[in-house]
């Protein structure tokens, strides 16, 4: 069985916007992010157990606000206090998950094929962010994240690069379109190539 | 608009939360007998003060955690916010 992308039906590939007498380089760069795994963990407020000694693909689960830990395939993101989300390219992370995390002590939810992702590239990234969620950008550093909303809808947002800037942002699936929309209208002024 | 200060995520706008009504009402005590007043003052009853008052808001789109804040009902000046278990 084949899996249906969250934006496969509208995500057209080409360049649009204001990009005339830009050279393609410089333009905003948009792609859908799939077949990522994507796990939500929350520790129980009744769990002692310890989070130092428990590590996926050798990264620890850290309680500070917007950290990310992160290595070339995966990221774990801080949510909230004792809540993560983990996106990976390893989808076999799974099991090992499951094994480490026991369900007496974390709540472990496959959320993989229940989120849309975008990802955007490129120097006017922050501004194209900027016109439609309140979160003060210029603070936001390399792995850093942080969840807010974009036109009203509940967003996930995880900055992978600064140079250019590399910003992947999480929706729920049935909000996809929308934030496919609202993101791909403020990109106009700037010129983008979606890829 | 607002910025609230969330004490687990830092200065976020109004946009993020959402209200969650008067933080100073104490619930009646389990298995103990009250009068229907007392009840009705606990469900329903509530001040509309003008000045310093202490709420609940949720940080619904941010890290879903609810917070306690001091705002000015008149000024909406916020003058302290602490974690849901904390007291002022």
């Amino acid at each position: 069985m084949t899996s249906i992308s969250a934006l496969e039906k509208i995500h057209l590939k080409g360049l649009f916007g204001d990009y005339g007498d830009k050279n393609e380089k410089d333009l905003l760069k948009i792609s859908e992010t799939k077949d990522l795994l994507i796990i939500q963990i929350v520790q129980y407020k009744n769990s002692s157990t310890s989070l130092e000694s428990l590590k996926i693909d050798d990264l620890s689960l850290k309680n500070e606000a917007l950290n990310v830990s992160s290595n070339f395939d995966t990221r774990i993101l801080w949510n909230g206090p004792n809540n993560w989300l983990l996106v990976s390219k390893k989808k076999d992370l799974l099991k090992e998950i499951v094994r480490k995390f026991d369900e007496n002590n974390f709540a472990v939810t496959n959320l993989s094929n229940s989120r849309a992702i975008i990802e955007l590239e490129g120097e006017n990234a922050k501004e194209v962010l900027k016109k439609g969620c309140p979160y003060n950008f210029n603070e936001l550093k390399k792995d850093n994240c942080l969840n807010s909303t974009f036109n009203g809808m509940s967003v996930t947002i995880d900055l992978l690069d600064n140079n250019p800037n590399k910003i992947r942002i999480f929706t729920l699936r049935s909000f996809g379109e929308s934030l496919y929309h609202s993101i791909t209208d403020n990109c106009l002024e700037f010129g983008y190539k979606s890829i | 608009m607002l910025h609230i200060k969330c004490p687990h995520c830092g200065m976020r706008s109004q946009n993020e939360f959402s209200y969650g009504g008067d933080a100073s009402v104490k619930r009646p005590e389990l298995n103990k007998e009250i009068s229907d007043q007392d009840w009705d003052n606990f469900v329903y009853n509530r001040k509309s003060l003008r000045g310093k008052h202490i709420e609940f808001w949720q940080h619904l789109s941010g890290c879903r955690q609810w917070i306690k804040v001091e705002r000015d009902t008149a000024t909406h000046e916020i003058f302290k916010t602490l974690k849901a278990n904390e007291d002022f």
